[in-house]
């Protein structure tokens, strides 16, 4: 009898064989897609890698306070913050990047690197990312004469770990422990304290509400000094290539350091419109 | 007793074997997409398109993981994925058909590259439609590997992927796809 039935399911299990192909996955670790939208989320850096040999250009823009009303456009008139970069995957782990600021003309060099990328089955439960940068201001000091604003003085630097994971299809949340130093915080910098040191944590978050928007959510409180927290919340909108990204924050600042040492006399105390598109281009063949 | 079945089953084997030989895979064949808009065209890839066509059975069979397709930009492959194929949920698209008017005529014409017309169903994004489509299959002479190449149109707009109005500069309503697979009789 057991003979038969062992026989039985030979039979079976060969003529099985010819039947439809079984749909398998390609991948079983597939890495998760879109954790955030876009490299950039309101004014911080997230974990979204770029690919080898693609380029990432952003244009991001902080306007005036909101309090003036129609009579100013909501802010508009009184000049914008604007920054533009552009970041190319050195490698699909490894980017380079470039930025320009107004604020006090900051060139900004910076790179990120992506140590682990969460996955659909939570063999790596969240993604984690490095990124590290130096900044130059690049303002004519000419009128400071006692003492004369030097090379080095002019010298920032930022650096930030941020960990993120796409909880399900809708809600991503990342938090990013960054620090900015100036090697000299002088009083003519657009810079809100005078100390070298700034420590903070970053938190991002995104909640999906269609296919392809999101409401997005920034809050960058300041953990050694008493400057006020950066808060921020937008909507993110994927159309034709382009992450266009709106949102009203409390500070005018776009890079890391500004973002940290605050600017503007009150940071935090007023909301502002902002602006941000990114949009990512193949460099070359692969 | 046991032996003897063993026995049994082997013979039964090598007879199916023989049966076998009209039944050709591959899981590496050539698929790409092109997308052709008003302000951009671009391309999708894979090279990991599984595949089985049965002569003796009349089966055409094919699937692939959605993704595994490569546009060349990463975050559009993403934006593919998470938006509009919408993977997680429809990992695959795939067709299963029979060649029309099958017979040993036709199939003694494989052996120089004979266009056939296959009547299955396509299926992406959950959403299955009728389709027939035509190709070429053309056998080698010693009857190991059986080549195939097929090129067709999809509207995806059947398939229930909706494109929004500003996008249709970027993303064509109409994809044609090509397939070039060699499957090999195992």
């Amino acid at each position: 009898m057991k003979n038969i039935v062992f026989l039985l399911v030979l039979f079976f299990l060969s003529n099985c064989v010819l039947a439809q192909l079984e749909r398998k996955p390609a991948e079983e670790n597939r890495k998760v897609d879109l954790i955030f939208h876009a490299p950039r989320h309101i004014n911080l850096l997230t974990v979204e890698p770029l690919e080898k040999k693609s380029l990432h250009f952003a244009i991001m823009h902080t306007f005036g306070t909101l309090d003036g009303g129609i009579q100013n456009l909501f802010g508009l008139d009184n000049g914008a913050n604007i920054q533009f970069s552009f970041e190319y995957g050195v490698s699909d782990r490894f980017s380079l990047g470039m930025s320009r600021s107004s604020l006090d003309k900051v060139y900004d060099l910076y790179g990120r690197y992506h140590l682990f990328q969460q996955t659909y089955n939570n063999s790596i439960p969240f993604s984690v990312s490095l990124m590290g940068g130096a900044g130059i201001n690049s303002v004519d000091y000419s009128y400071v004469t006692e003492p004369e604003v030097s090379f080095s003085d002019r010298l920032s630097y930022a650096a930030q770990v941020m960990l993120a994971r796409k909880f399900n299809d809708k809600i991503s949340v990342q938090l990013s422990p960054m620090l900015a130093y100036f090697s000299n915080p002088l009083s003519v910098f657009r810079i809100e304290e005078n100390e070298n040191l700034y420590l903070a944590l970053g938190m991002s978050a995104k909640y999906k509400i269609t296919g392809k928007s999101s409401l997005t959510f920034q809050y960058i409180p300041n953990l050694n000094n008493d400057l006020k927290n950066n808060l921020g919340l937008g909507i993110d909108v994927e159309a034709g290539g382009h992450v266009f990204q709106m949102y009203f924050v409390t500070s005018q600042a776009l890079n890391e350091q500004y973002l940290l040492a605050g600017v503007n006399g009150t940071p935090g105390e007023q909301f502002r419109v902002g602006f941000n598109v990114n949009r990512i281009f193949a460099v070359g063949k692969r | 007793m046991r032996k003897l079945f063993i026995i049994f089953y082997i013979i039964y084997l090598g007879n199916t074997q023989h049966a076998f030989s009209q039944a050709y895979q591959t899981t590496s064949g050539h698929v790409e997409f092109l997308s052709n808009a008003a302000l951009n065209e671009f391309k999708g890839k894979s090279d990991q398109l599984n595949g089985l066509i049965d002569l003796d059975k009349n089966l055409v069979d094919f699937y692939i993981d959605l993704n595994t397709l490569q546009t060349g930009i990463g975050l559009r492959d993403r934006h593919m994925r998470e938006n509009y194929l919408e993977t997680t949920e429809f990992p695959y698209a795939e067709f299963t058909g029979k060649v029309v008017d099958m017979d040993e005529a036709l199939k003694e014409q494989f052996k120089n590259g004979k266009e056939v017309m296959v009547d299955g169903e396509f299926k992406i994004h959950g959403v299955s439609q009728d389709m027939k489509i035509k190709g070429t299959l053309k056998q080698s002479t010693d009857g190991e590997v059986l080549e195939l190449s097929a090129q067709f149109k999809v509207l995806l707009g059947d398939h229930g992927i909706a494109i929004p109005k500003i996008m249709f500069y970027e993303l064509s309503e109409e994809q044609t796809i090509t397939v070039k697979a060699n499957l090999k009789s195992p």
